[in-house]
Parts: C-alpha cells; structure tokens; sequence
C-alpha cells in the first residue's frame, strides 16, 4: 500500500499499540492472581468480567491519532486498547480496574466502565450504547459551533442493534460530525458474523442512511489511519458521519475464563499470525526506524505500564460507605431547599 | 460392602482431555451422586473443571457409589481417581 | 434391576441449571412447538449454562443463536407465541432490558389484555439475574420488582434445581408469558461457585410446581422471613446461625412473584408476628415494600415488628468493599431477624 504517512505518526501509533498490548498482558497476570486452578470469577485482585483487546490495537490506534482531548470518544466493554489511545489517565485507570479509591470512577465503575472527562471518554457495557451519546456529542458541538467531532467504538456485533442503527441515521440527518468505527473481530462471544448478519461487509449499513462507510479489509493501523483522517476530516469540516468498519482479530476469548471450545483451531492459529503490531515494526524499519528505536519505544511502553499497575495495586481500597456516594451530584434536595411563594391569579374565588 | 479389588475406579484420566498441558491442575466442581446411590454406567457422576473448561465425568460401569475421594473444590490431577464404584 | 429403579436410596442431584436444562429438553422432546432463542446460547450453550447440550439434541432450528438485536427477537417470540408456538427467548443479563423493554411489557404482556384475551402470548423470556461477582452497574442487577411491577406477566425467581425444574416445566406449559429469572450464582457454574442449597435431588421424571404457591424453606416459631432466589439461601445461613442463640426464624422462598402467595406469608406472620423481608433488588417501590404492605392490610393486626433488607438505593458499585457493602449478606439478615425480635 502506498500510503504516506509521517514517520512520527507511526511511531506514536506503534507506541499506543505496544502500550496496549502490554497492559494488556499484564493485567491478564493480574487478573489469573487468585482464579487457579479453579476459575472462580469473583476471586483475586481484579475480579469481574474482563475483555481483553488483544489483536484489535490498529484500530484504535489508527483512528485516535487524529483526535484531540476535546474530541469524544465512546468504547463498548472492550475499552482498553481505545482508552489508551485517546490518552485517557494510565494510572488512574488501572486503579479503577483493581477497584482502587483513586480509580477514574472511584472504585464504582470498573474495566466496563471508565470515564475520563478530561479527555472526553466514556464506555457502556451494553452493547451499541455508546453510539447514541456519541451522537450527542457531535450534537453539542455541532449546536457551539465548535470544530470537535465525535467517535463511537463498537463491535461488529454491535451493528445489528438498534441503537447503532437509529444512531447512524440521525447523526445522518443532522449531519453530525460523528465517526462510527466498527471493530470487526469476526466473533461476538460464540457467534460468528455470518451467522447473525449477511452482510460480509458491514460499513454497507451506511448506504441505507445516505452516510459514506468505508470498510478497511486488514487490521493494518496506517491503512486505519488514512481512513480515519479523510473520515474525521470531513466532520471537522461540518460535513457529516462516516461509518467505518475496520477487520481486526481476537487474538483471546471473548473474555478471560471463556474455553473457546465454539471456536476452530485454524481461526484462533490465523488471529495468531496476523499480528498488526509486527506489521506496523516492518513499516517503521523500512522507513528506516532503527531496531534499537523501535526497541526504545517498546521499553517506554512496558516501563509506563509496570509503573502504572504498580501505583494502581498500592492504593487504598474504597471503604464500604463510599458506596453511598455520588449517585447524584447535586445533594438530595438539588439546587435549592426553598421553594418560593407565587400568588397566583385565578382559582376557586 | 466388596472388598477393594472388586471396586471400579471413577478415574480422572479416563475423562482428560488430550490437547491439556501434563500437569495440569483440575478441581472437582460438582458431585451429583453422593455415597449409597446406585449409578448406571454412563451417567454423569461429578463434573470437573480444567483450564477453564469444565467435563462431565461418566460411570465407568452400573453399580453403587461407595466411596468419593475427591469432594467438590478438591484438586486433582491426571493420575487420580475421583470415587469408587461398587459393580453389580 | 426394577428394584433399583423404584427404591434408589440415595436421589441423583443437579444443579441448577442442569434441572433448567432437563425441563426445557422434556418439553422440546414432547412439543415440538417450543424453540429457543438467545445470544449465545447455541455452541456456547449459554453464558451461565442455560441451554448446556441442547444445540446436540435439537440442532440450530430450534436452538438458534440470533443477533444481538434483541427488541427483534423477543419480539418475534411474542409473535411467534402468538400464532400458537411455545417459543423460549433469553436475554443474557436482565440488566439488558432497556434496549428491548417496549416488546416485553407494552406487547407480551398487554397483547392478551388489550385483545380482551382474544389472543394469548404462551412464551417464557429467561434471564440471568444478581450480583456478587463484582460485574458492576450494568451486570449485576436482579429487576425482581421492575418486571413483577408491571401486569401481564408471570414472574418466576426459582432458588434451588428442584424447583428450578418443576417450574419451568410449567413455565413452559403455561398458556401466559412468564418472565423466568435465574440467579447466575445459584446455577453451579464451575467459574461461579455456589453456596450450597442449589444444589438438590431432583426426580428424573417431569413434573410441575404451581406458581403463587411459596414454598417455607424452614420452619420456624419466632420470626417470618420472607425473600427469594440467591437470599434464600442467605436467610437459611443466617437462621442455622440463630437458632445456636435459641432464635427459630421460619425462611419462605416466595418462588413466584406474580402470581404471589400471600397466604403463606400471612399464615407465617400469624404464627410469629415479625416479618423481615430480604431482596437483592433496590429497596425502594419493590418486593419488599409490596411484601409488607400486603401484610399491612391483610395482618396487621398480627403484626409486631418488620424489617426489610435490599439493596440501598445506589446502582452496583464495582469494587468489592462497596459490593459487599450493598448486597445483603448473611449478617445483615442475621442483624435484622434479631432486631425484629427485640
Ligand atoms: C444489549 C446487550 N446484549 C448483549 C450483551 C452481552 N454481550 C457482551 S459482549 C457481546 C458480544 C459483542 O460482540 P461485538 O460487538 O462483536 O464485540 P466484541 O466482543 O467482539 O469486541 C455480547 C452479546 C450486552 N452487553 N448488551
Ligand atoms: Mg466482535
């Protein structure tokens, strides 16, 4: 492919996906702590469901690189690898995973849930969720006449819910500055595209909203990356959503404790193979980044993560009357405590 | 009661699955039967849970529990025998 | 061998969610008619086991994986239960409600009132429910009062495999939609490990339980204690605790929401004159507001003392202190049977 894009941008593309990856990697040891040999869901220092994006970094990557803090980013339950390229605080997100004080959300949200409105990011766990808020996004900015757009991540499971769709279409009719990515990791839990879809290629929903969809066939983050810029380029400019659909591969279960027992041998040996993250090192070398750069940035990345995950598990515990806290911002009673008196015309006299 | 050589063994390794790493660790996760049932070859006795994947475990033969060595949250491996069974 | 057949002393036990799984291949077997459908639920054979080795028997016609789109399929086993089939839907998580709610209690619950019972909708929507593996706000609900709030359907919180297969065989059969709902940690799940209780005899053979008939879990002359699915099993913890004190709660397991047996929740009250009632659902506008106010116009008179235990009106905090803080545990029943005594 003869896409030019500049060398500093792959390099901080290639630096968001092995921070990923990393994270990733380590959180999984994390998260097995306390679960052998039994799998018990609720045990060890992070327990819960955990979705790891392993083999879907290009996407984020790609598209997150022509973001800025004040551009809204929605993930789905599968937010790690998207977080970390939108910026989203490392540390105080690894403590919100370990359920830590100092967490994003305080030790209330969890790995499904995080939020950092410092740059603009938000996840749902329910599927397609995020693309209605999305929409408002650009909404607001499209109301302030402000240049930021909007990102919703979902799956390629996602695109059959109504909330994508109904999204898709309003973001249409408005001609919000909204970007949709779809994830397209072949798989949603068990079920394969082809059997809850017919459409191989799911970037053709846009056609039915008068939307341009772009479909880009390998997780390749600079082929990710040009899509994204003419996409995001086009809503910056008031000129509308893209729905953009990017293949990328499940490298592990759909989430930690999943057997897998659905899933052929080839397919998880071909997610294997395809890894996004040789792919863009072969890009750099050839761009003639030097292994030892390269290198250099993978160090960066493991360094940052360990620190990250190490802060996280030294912080304090919630204490279980913080549980009471903040379902409101506002006290009970809201802005104000008096009501005033109105003597009003009218009446029974 | 038979004596020990008459007994069935409800063994582990007769349910192992092949593709599983030797020393692999598996825990019994539930019994279905408990000591004094009559069980017929072929029903599912207990379920055990390696990596992650759990396996139902089989009568080997018609006959009375009569003894189970490895109870619920028991760890086991490979070589081990989960109960005992007394054939008719 | 008849012998064996009719006298085994000792009963083959199931958990949960094999006893779920017996009734639904019983009835599939027997009707073709009934079908499911689900995310997950094929290969997989659901997330918490719901549909373990049905695909094998029954093959993808009629275990079938759909979409995740699930105004669409709930909705089409509202029309399909319309024309007369006996379809079973799954919604993963209750939680997940919100994107397909108008099909559940604007169609399959009104179409058979608004039809002034022209048409009926015999459909079973199943759903995995509770917390107490640190899922967070969005995984680990229970909605027990949402769906028993709204009429036109039947409402089915089993606590044990015994019931578990006796209602949802009439689950099944019932010419109503029944809302089924299944505590994931009572389902004996390898992952999840269960308390035990879930875990009973169950006879081979089919058979029914009625709805509106709760089932007293323990007998007991001092304190009533009314509750449902994972809490059963709490409240009985909580009352073996007791009785070491010469404390003798009673523990009924409400079994059904709608229809509700409130005569055996009044006859216990007459007996004991204390009602604690315990609810992993939000505390307020739910079951156990609906339990007490029963009794408050039926009993009152009977009545000396009442607790109630649920979850405080926050969402589910994730970290586990928060969880733990918020979810009725076995000391919180403990505390309030004592109060209600004292
Ligand atoms: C409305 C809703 N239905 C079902 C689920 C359960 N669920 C969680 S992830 C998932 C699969 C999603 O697949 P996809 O969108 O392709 O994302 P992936 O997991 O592959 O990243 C499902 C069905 C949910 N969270 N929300
Ligand atoms: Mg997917």
């Amino acid at each position: 492919m003869d896409i030019m894009v500049a060398v500093n941008e792959l390099q901080s593309m290639f630096e968001d996906m092995v921070t990923a990856r990393y994270y990733e990697e380590r959180l999984q040891e994390e998260y097995l702590e306390g679960k052998q040999p039994a799998f018990d869901i609720s045990a060890g220092p992070i327990p819960g469901e955990l979705h790891l994006a392993a083999g879907q970094e290009a996407a984020a990557a790609g598209v997150c690189r022509h973001l800025r803090d004040s551009d809204t980013v929605t993930a789905p339950h599968r937010p790690h690898h998207v977080a970390i390229a939108k910026g989203v605080d490392l540390k105080r997100m690894t403590a919100e995973i370990f359920g830590r004080r100092t967490g994003l959300s305080k030790g209330k949200g969890g790995h499904m849930h995080l939020f950092d409105p410092d740059v603009n990011f938000a996840c749902s766990g329910i599927i397609a969720q995020g693309c209605p808020p999305a929409v408002g996004a650009g909404l607001a900015a499209t109301k302030r006449s402000e240049d930021s757009v909007a990102v919703a991540f979902l799956g390629e499971g996602a695109i059959s819910q109504g909330a994508f769709l109904e999204s898709l279409n309003l973001a249409a009719v408005r001609e919000l500055p909204v970007i949709f990515v779809v994830e397209d990791n072949d798989w949603a839990i068990s079920m394969p595209k082809d059997r809850v879809t017919d459409v191989d290629d799911g970037s053709q929903r846009a056609g039915g909203f008068d939307m341009p969809g772009v479909r880009v066939d390998y997780d390749d983050a600079t082929a990710v990356y040009d899509a994204a810029k003419e996409a995001i380029g086009r809503a910056r400019a008031g000129n509308g959503p893209t729905l953009l659909e990017v293949q990328v591969h499940r490298r592990m279960g759909h989430f930690m404790g999943d057997p897998e027992s659905y899933r052929p041998d080839e397919d998880k040996e071909a997610a294997q193979e395809r890894d996004s993250i040789e792919r863009l090192a072969a890009d750099l070398r050839s761009e003639g980044v030097a292994d030892d750069d390269i290198e250099e940035i993978r160090e960066r990345a493991r360094d940052r993560v360990d620190e990250a995950i190490e802060w996280a598990k030294d912080q304090p515990e919630p204490g279980p009357e913080e549980a009471y806290e903040d379902v409101f911002v506002n006290p009970p009673s809201g802005v104000t405590t008096e009501e005033p008196s109105h003597e009003l015309a009218g009446g029974d006299d | 009661m038979s004596g020990n050589e008459d007994r069935v063994a409800v063994a582990a390794a007769d349910v192992w699955p092949e593709d599983a790493e030797a020393d692999e660790t598996a825990v019994v996760v539930n019994w279905f039967a408990r000591e004094g049932r009559q069980v017929d070859e072929g029903e599912t006795v207990c379920e055990i849970q390696i990596e992650k994947v759990s396996i139902d475990v089989p009568a080997p033969t018609d006959g009375e529990l009569v003894e189970i060595e490895r109870g619920e949250d028991d760890e086991l491996s490979r070589e081990d025998t989960l109960g005992w069974l007394a054939p008719d | 061998m008849a012998q064996k057949e009719s006298q085994q002393a000792v009963e083959r036990e199931l958990t949960m969610s094999r006893a779920m799984v017996e009734a639904i291949g019983h009835e599939m077997r027997e009707n073709e008619e009934v079908f499911y459908m689900g995310e997950d639920v094929a290969d997989y054979g659901g997330i918490f086991d719901s549909t373990q080795g049905l695909l094998e028997e029954f093959g993808r016609d009629r275990i079938m994986d759909v979409p995740i789109s699930e105004t669409a399929y709930i909705g089409a086993a509202v029309g399909a239960a319309q024309q007369g089939m006996r379809p079973i839907a799954e919604l993963m998580f209750v939680d997940f409600f919100g994107v397909c709610m108008d099909q559940i209690y604007n169609q399959m619950a009104k179409n058979t009132y608004m039809s002034g019972a022209s048409v009926n909708v015999p459909m079973v929507l199943t759903a995995a429910v509770g917390g107490t593996y640190n899922d967070a706000a969005q995984h680990s609900q229970t909605l027990y009062g949402t769906f028993a709030h709204l009429p036109g359907m039947k409402v089915v919180v089993p606590s044990t495999a015994y019931d578990a297969k006796g209602l949802m065989h009439n689950a099944i059969r019932d010419d109503d939609p029944v809302v089924y709902m299944f505590h994931k940690r009572l389902m004996g799940i390898g992952w999840m490990p269960a308390p035990d209780g879930p875990k009973t005899p169950v006879p081979d053979e089919p058979y029914t339980i009625p709805f509106g008939s709760a089932d007293v879990k323990r007998e007991g002359e001092d304190v009533t204690v009314v509750t449902l699915g994972l809490h059963v099993h709490r409240a009985l913890e909580a009352a073996d605790d007791l009785a070491e004190d010469g404390i003798d709660a009673e523990v009924i397991d409400l079994r059904t929401l709608v229809p509700l047996d409130t005569e055996t929740v009044l006859d216990s009250v007459e007996k004991t004159g204390r009602l604690v009632v315990v609810d992993e659902d939000y505390r307020s506008y739910g079951v156990t507001g609906e339990i007490i106010a029963r009794v408050a116009e039926e009993g009152l008179a009977d009545l000396e003392a009442v607790e109630r235990v649920a979850v405080p009106d926050v969402p589910l905090p994730y970290a586990r202190p928060m969880e733990d803080e918020v979810i009725p545990g076995t000391e919180d029943i403990e505390a309030a049977i004592r109060s209600a005594r004292s």
